[in-house]
């Protein structure tokens, strides 16, 4: 009796506290204008069910931030300081991270998910905060506002694949048959999009669309139908969990090796090798936008340095998400150091929206041929093209591991907003 | 009702009051200048997160009605709201038609398609009537993915609310709309509960074959309370979609459903003030684990593996839960009462 007396007074002192602190932590999220920092807010899905890609992406750009405060002295000798958040891949949660970025004088922000973009977009466009995904989709910037990709999005990732498969694979008569199988959400929908918008053109035709949650246990009932129609290559977009799915599902039903299967970037990574198993992954083809593990390329060693000392987890799984936002960290730091020399510290000192516009303007828009220490391909801001880096290369799994195949490529800008089904 | 000592009524309507002495009213002018003068006090960022409280306060009022008083467990709630959401969202946007017709067509089809999911209800009970409306949350999901006229898996834009000529850009002109709109919808629920139409929710809610009996009709009483709990669910979904701009079905999750419910339970069933506890505590608590303690933790436990004290806060978060559960199974509003009690006592308990 008396412990529950202590347990429900310790409840009662507790939510006491919680409510008059509020004005308190109000108090403390007023935008630090005096403060010779500049502050970015970064939000990865670090718990929930996307934290097999969003904990390493989080450790990559907090370690790159540390690299480029300590060893670089920060931008144009501001430090960095990052305003990081978990968001455990909740769209309600990520609303009110993205309001508080902007109520702690954030000058932009970053998400690693196209999903939790997605949910945050808007408010963020509504407010002119600019904002950069990792992972994009199309939705994220067409038609083009505040929103911008680090990377080629989904779409991008099918074009490339399609043009290479046309290009260096496909040998056989007349049109090749493919078998699209998306994850349930922006991520497989962009690479559907660009199929809609360009199979026909480049001489694809397009027999089945099938679709999986990210949870599948099997897609023994979809292949089977994907089957029937005697495909020729089969692409997946998906995430590494479901995609390793459908390829042991493949494999199982006798219809890979046998055909090509080509995957997007949010699913190529060592992790789907890992779980759909080396013997079975082999040959399997995929894009990715960023260098491999390993490369030499000249952010190598720092980044492999860094992620030794403080996430080895992250580097003995090979993680290319981590790669992927090390390089995004780089080019936050690029805009932030762009928008500093052309527009001064002072109107970014300021906060809002006029610091926004600044970032922007005199940031973003001003990236020209940016190289992220050979991370990834060359970063130029178009305009029209939200799109910040517009390259990927094609890898296929060899002997166990992701190798490269070609060089960059740059997938061509698609204005969807012009498709009238684009968006239904 | 207990009232203070000393307090009687003379007249039925003082004794049908809700406010009914010279210290309640007080109160509650005191309560309400407080909540209305809240933009002159907190940042953007609070604004926002009581604008989450508020939208989120008035789909648990909606669920505690029906789970609350009508006994009827649904634990497919996020699906009813995203109905409403999505609803608005076509009118506003696909037929550019006011905010006021997408508010109140959302409450309507959000309440409609309640009472279709509703009628198993008639059938079964408990734990089989929680699955139908699982049942619910995914088909509603199903269709919006797969449906053009709510854009798909890719989603919808929805502008901003507006009424006449006055637009509710800023978050202090939307934590009024949403203030106001919640304050009307737990006046509604309040005295939802002491019409004739809440004392048969309750009679079924505590034995359906007594109030069957009593002349209560079951069929009529319980899709009504479907219905109702649904149209506020609608009317929650219709301002989420306003407030966030953007709608996609990922905002719906079935986890979202599950939290409504231990929102309720936390606050306690079956009362008016327990919703308003039980939102007010999870979203508080979220913000803050989210906000200020994972940040902390991951900044001063250095030691631990990385990612170990984010990985605490969900854990923390579903303790803090599975303790309320434990020490205070009615909810945090029999706390409250036993607070008031305690205070109208005093000094002489007796």
């Amino acid at each position: 009796m008396k412990n529950r007396r202590l347990l429900i007074g310790i409840v009662v002192v507790c939510l006491a506290l919680m409510i008059a602190a509020l004005p308190i932590v109000s108090a403390c999220g007023e935008p630090d204008k005096a403060g010779k920092t500049l502050k970015v807010g970064i939000t990865t899905p670090t718990t929930g069910k996307a934290a097999e890609k969003g904990a390493p992406m989080g450790h990559a750009n907090l370690d790159c931030f540390d690299y480029i405060n300590n060893e670089l002295g920060g931008v144009e000798g501001y430090r960095i300081e990052v305003v990081w958040r978990d968001n455990g891949y909740d769209a309600a949660k990520v609303v009110t991270i993205v309001k508080n970025f902007m109520d702690e004088g954030c000058l932009m922000f970053t998400t690693s998910s196209s999903a939790m973009m997605t949910a945050s977009m808007e408010i963020a466009n509504r407010a002119g905060f600019p904002g950069m995904a990792a992972f994009a989709s199309p939705i994220l910037y067409r038609p083009p506002q505040h929103i911008y990709g680090q990377m080629p999005d989904y779409g991008d990732d099918w074009l490339v694949f399609a043009k290479y498969y046309m290009e260096n694979i496909w040998k056989g008569p007349g049109k090749p048959k493919m078998a699209l199988h998306l994850l349930n959400n922006t991520t497989g929908y962009g690479a559907r999009d660009a199929a809609r918008a360009y199979a026909a053109d480049m001489g694809i035709e397009i027999v089945a669309t099938e679709e999986h949650a990210s949870t599948t246990t099997s897609e023994m009932e979809s292949l089977t139908r994907v089957k029937a129609l005697n495909p020729d290559v089969l692409y997946i977009s998906s995430t590494p969990a479901p995609t390793a799915m459908v390829v042991k599902n493949a494999y199982e039903l006798g219809m890979y090796p046998g055909i090509t299967i080509g995957c997007g970037h949010a699913s190529f990574t060592s992790a789907f090798v890992d779980i759909a198993g080396a013997d079975i992954a082999e040959g399997v083809y995929g894009v990715f936008p960023t260098v491999n593990w390993g490369d030499n390329v000249p952010a190598m060693a720092k980044m492999t340095e860094y992620v030794q000392k403080l996430h080895p987890e992250d580097y003995e799984k090979r993680n290319m998400d981590y790669i992927t936002c090390w390089a995004q960290s780089l080019i936050v730091a690029e805009i932030l150091r762009l928008a500093v020399k052309n527009a001064g510290y002072d109107v970014l000192a300021k906060g809002g929206a006029e610091a926004w516009k600044a970032i922007e303007e005199q940031g973003i828009q001003k990236l020209k041929d940016y190289d992220a220490g050979g991370l990834h391909g060359p970063v130029s801001y178009t305009p029209g093209d939200n799109r910040l880096s517009k390259s990927v290369r094609v890898f296929q799994v060899q002997g166990g591991e992701i190798k490269p195949l070609t060089d960059w490529i740059d997938a061509p800008v698609v204005k969807y907003e012009d498709f009238d089904w684009f968006g239904k | 009702m207990s009232l203070p000592c000393g307090t009687r009524n003379y007249k039925y309507a003082e004794d049908m009051a809700i406010v009914r002495t010279k210290t309640h009213w007080v109160l509650l002018i005191g309560f309400l200048v407080l909540l209305f003068t809240t933009p002159l006090y907190f940042s953007n960022y609070w604004l926002g997160v009581f604008n989450l409280i508020g939208i989120t306060l008035i789909a648990a009022i909606g669920l505690n009605i029906l789970v609350g008083y009508c006994g009827q467990l649904s634990i497919g709630h996020a699906g009813f709201i995203a109905v409403g959401a999505y609803t608005a969202a076509i009118i506003t946007n696909r037929l550019e038609l006011p905010f006021l017709v997408g508010l109140i067509c959302a409450g309507l089809v959000a309440g409609l398609i309640g009472l279709v999911f509703g009628l198993p209800s008639v059938r079964v009970k408990g734990f089989y009537l929680a699955i139908t409306t699982i049942a619910a949350q995914f088909i509603i999901i199903w269709v919006i993915n797969h449906w053009s006229l709510t854009g798909g898996f890719v989603g919808i834009k929805v502008p901003y609310a507006s009424i006449g000529g006055l637009v509710f850009r800023s978050e202090s002109s939307q934590f009024y709309l949403i203030t106001i709109i919640a304050v009307l919808c737990v006046f509604l629920a309040k005295n939802l509960a002491r019409t004739k139409v809440g004392r048969a929710f309750i009679a079924i809610r505590d034995n359906d074959l007594a109030a069957e009996v009593m002349g209560v009709n079951l069929l009529y009483y319980k899709l009504l309370a479907f219905f109702i709990g649904c149209f506020f669910a609608g009317i929650s979904g219709a301002l989420l979609a306003h407030w966030i701009g953007f709608l996609n079905a990922e905002q719906f999750s079935f986890t979202e459903s599950i939290l409504y419910i231990g929102m309720i339970i936390i606050g306690g069933l079956g009362t008016t003030i327990g919703p308003i506890f039980g939102v007010v505590f999870i979203r508080i608590l979220q913000q803050l684990l989210t906000i200020e303690l994972v940040p902390l933790l991951e900044e001063s436990l250095t030691a631990l593996p990385a990612g170990f004290a984010t990985g605490v806060t969900p854990m923390l978060f579903g303790l803090v839960i599975v303790l309320f559960l434990i020490l205070e199974p009615r909810g945090l509003a029999h706390r409250w009462a036993l607070f008031k009690a305690a205070y109208r006592l005093w000094p002489f308990s007796y």
